[in-house]
């Protein structure tokens, strides 16, 4: 194989991998929050994908205020979510969660479907133009903007994390919620806000990508699952370790394309299962003796 | 009293079963109630790994595949039907075993996403393996059933085959949920730590449930192939998988009657003109637009306001009826059979 192929390989594996990487910032998220697994996550991105399209083409407004405007909303809605049906049980057992959140994901879906049909939508790139060459590869646009959108998202993540004060509230309620509630901590807020981060996360991934794939009501599923593996494989913990979770997700995919493309979709299921047989904890963390 | 409730119920749904197709001999209305026997069979397993032993499964649909494939496989090529079931009971069992085995040491959301992850592995292989499977054209011409030369071929016939398997294997899961695996499996629930201290082999039990939910599964799966004569990947989704995860939350975590009202009600919902007959036409094509909305928010409300579903609504009510508070009983303790 040329080296230019191999390139063209990287270049789509670090795409895909970036949006993994956003969803898997998502999961990230609400689980230090909340230890719970939101599998409405992918329901997010669809959302932002659909919320964007229908501004742009019902109100026609123009790319740039739809797209903030659609991961705003689907940001509403995620708190709204989280107000309406996590906080009433969120002291439930893990099990009661984790089965809101999957009834999420139906409601979701199947409203989205109603209120925009079951077609694929599409979106325009947000900067019409030819593809870069970069020695002998071709790199979209969009992909640019994807990495672009990456790169702000975890520098503005950080930046929360380390300078403000919100980011401390929701660091302290990622080691110890009790604690951090005794410190005076308003834990409730911190976890509506946590779970607002993650769907606009989620959203923001979701419209990055609609240029070039177009959206449809029922892809949400299929996202959270690789979301979720990319989240996995880093641990579940710091949010870099997602990031480079989904990066390293979006390489295997594409690594596996020269032996087999259909294989391609189900790669990121048997990492999936790979990590959660044989170490549960994430590729970096120490091991715990304690029960995943 | 409450036993004698119980009894009554059941000799009367029994009754209600074995007369229907002789009261109704309208087809659609048959198909559809067998459809809710298999259903039954495939929420029984549920019931148990799941409703009981606190183990969710999001990938209960591969089971379902793969006893629907390889009985399917099997009968084209001249296999006897018994025989073909027992080889798809065996390879669902099999691949229940297999999951079991490395899922031990996982629970809650991770366990559901391993769950989840085989079902759609299981999905991807349906799909892919065209040679056995027909790819996503299906496997075409299965036969019907048959034992010998009593062949289950008319619709009164698959319907009574089907339910006679339904009470069998609700039989076994109540004599399983009453005695003393039962018990193992809510203890199970309960706490891991606390069943291994009252001598409870947790390894032991846990795979036998999960092998066996995933035997009832294949059982359904081919009980299903021969009925419809046709199976294709598009029935194996993980969409069947979470619609059978809300029947047993809305019947009601460890409870069998629950799961099996829970059943019966969500899988009639979307055929409810057969049910209710003067329904406008509108109404019913508004309900069966809104299924999945509904079956989503079952999900949602159940959790948030009836945790312990059907079966802990029917619990205190009939424990009200009979002027003693039982709703006060522990979820893990609650329903009964």
């Amino acid at each position: 194989m040329e080296t230019s192929e191999l390139l063209q390989l990287a270049i789509a594996g670090l795409k895909n991998g970036s949006i993994y990487a956003l969803l898997a910032l998502g999961f990230t998220i609400v689980y230090a929050a909340t230890n719970v697994i939101n599998f409405a996550q992918g329901e997010f991105y669809m959302l932002g994908g659909m919320f964007a399209v229908y501004a742009f083409t019902q109100f026609e407004l123009p790319l740039l205020v739809s797209v903030p405007l659609a991961v705003l909303v689907v940001a509403g809605i995620g708190m709204l979510f989280e107000t309406l049906a996590i906080r009433p049980r969120k002291d439930a057992e893990p099990m009661a969660l984790i089965i809101i959140t999957v009834g999420g994901s139906l409601v979701f879906a199947s409203l989205a479907r109603h209120a925009f049909g079951s077609d694929a939508l599409p979106l325009p790139e947000f900067t019409a133009g030819p593809s870069f060459l970069f020695a002998g590869a071709a790199i979209e646009r969009q992909t640019v903007w994807i990495w672009g959108i990456v790169l702000v998202t975890v520098a503005g993540l950080t930046f929360l994390y380390s300078k403000t004060r919100l980011g401390r509230a929701m660091r302290a309620c990622m080691q110890n919620r009790e604690a951090a509630r005794l410190m005076g901590i308003d834990t409730a807020r911190v976890v509506m806000i946590s779970f607002g981060l993650a769907a606009a996360l989620g959203a923001v991934a979701g419209v990055a990508v609609t240029p070039l794939t177009s959206t449809r009501f029922d892809i949400g599923a299929g996202i959270a699952v690789k979301g979720f593996a990319a989240a996995i494989l880093g641990g579940l913990g710091s949010p870099l370790a997602a990031v480079a979770g989904g990066l390293l997700l979006g390489l295997i995919e594409q690594a596996v394309i020269p032996f087999s493309s259909a294989l391609k979709d189900v790669v990121a299921l048997g990492v999936l299962l790979a990590v959660l047989f044989l170490r549960p904890q994430g590729l970096f963390r120490r091991a715990r003796r304690e029960k995943m | 009293m409450r036993g004698s409730i119980r009894a009554i119920a059941i000799i009367a749904l029994t009754i209600g079963v074995a007369i229907t197709p002789f009261v109704m001999t309208d087809r659609y209305i048959l198909r559809i109630l067998t459809f809710v026997g298999i259903n039954l069979i495939m929420v029984a397993g549920l019931s148990l790994l799941f409703g009981y032993a606190g183990q969710i499964s999001l990938g209960q649909a591969a089971f379902y595949g793969l006893g629907a494939y390889t009985s399917g496989y099997l009968a084209k090529a001249g296999v006897p039907w018994l025989l073909a079931l027992v080889g798809g009971v065996a390879v669902a069992a099999i691949g229940g075993l297999l999951i079991a085995l490395p899922s031990l040491r996982l629970k809650g959301h991770y366990l559901a996403m391993a769950t989840l992850g085989f079902g759609e592995i299981m999905l991807f292989f349906f799909t892919e393996t065209e040679s056995v499977t027909g790819g996503s054209n299906g496997l075409r011409g299965i036969p019907a059933a048959s034992i010998g030369p009593l062949e289950f071929a008319t619709p009164v016939a698959k319907y009574f085959l089907v339910w006679s398997v339904v009470a069998i294997v609700l039989v076994l899961a109540a004599n399983i949920v009453r005695r003393r695996p039962g018990r193992a499996l809510r203890a199970i629930h309960g706490s891991e730590t606390g069943a291994q201290a009252c001598g409870i082999d947790t390894v032991r039990v846990k795979i036998q449930v999960f092998v066996l939910s995933a035997g009832l599964g294949g059982l359904a799966g081919v009980l299903y192939a021969h009925y419809v004569g046709f199976v294709s990947p598009s029935t194996f989704t993980l969409h069947y998988s979470l619609i059978l995860v809300t029947m047993v939350a809305l019947g009601g975590m460890g409870s069998l009657g629950g799961a099996v009202a829970g059943t019966v009600l969500l899988t009639l919902l979307p055929y409810v003109d057969a049910i209710i007959p003067g329904l406008p036409r509108s109404t019913v094509e508004l309900i069966q637009d809104w299924t999945n909305d509904i079956y989503g928010m079952v999900l949602i409300l159940v959790m948030l306001f009836m945790p312990r579903g059907l079966a802990g609504w029917a619990t205190s009510l009939v424990g009200r009826l009979g002027g003693r508070d039982r709703a006060g009983g522990s979820v893990h303790q609650g329903g009964g059979a």
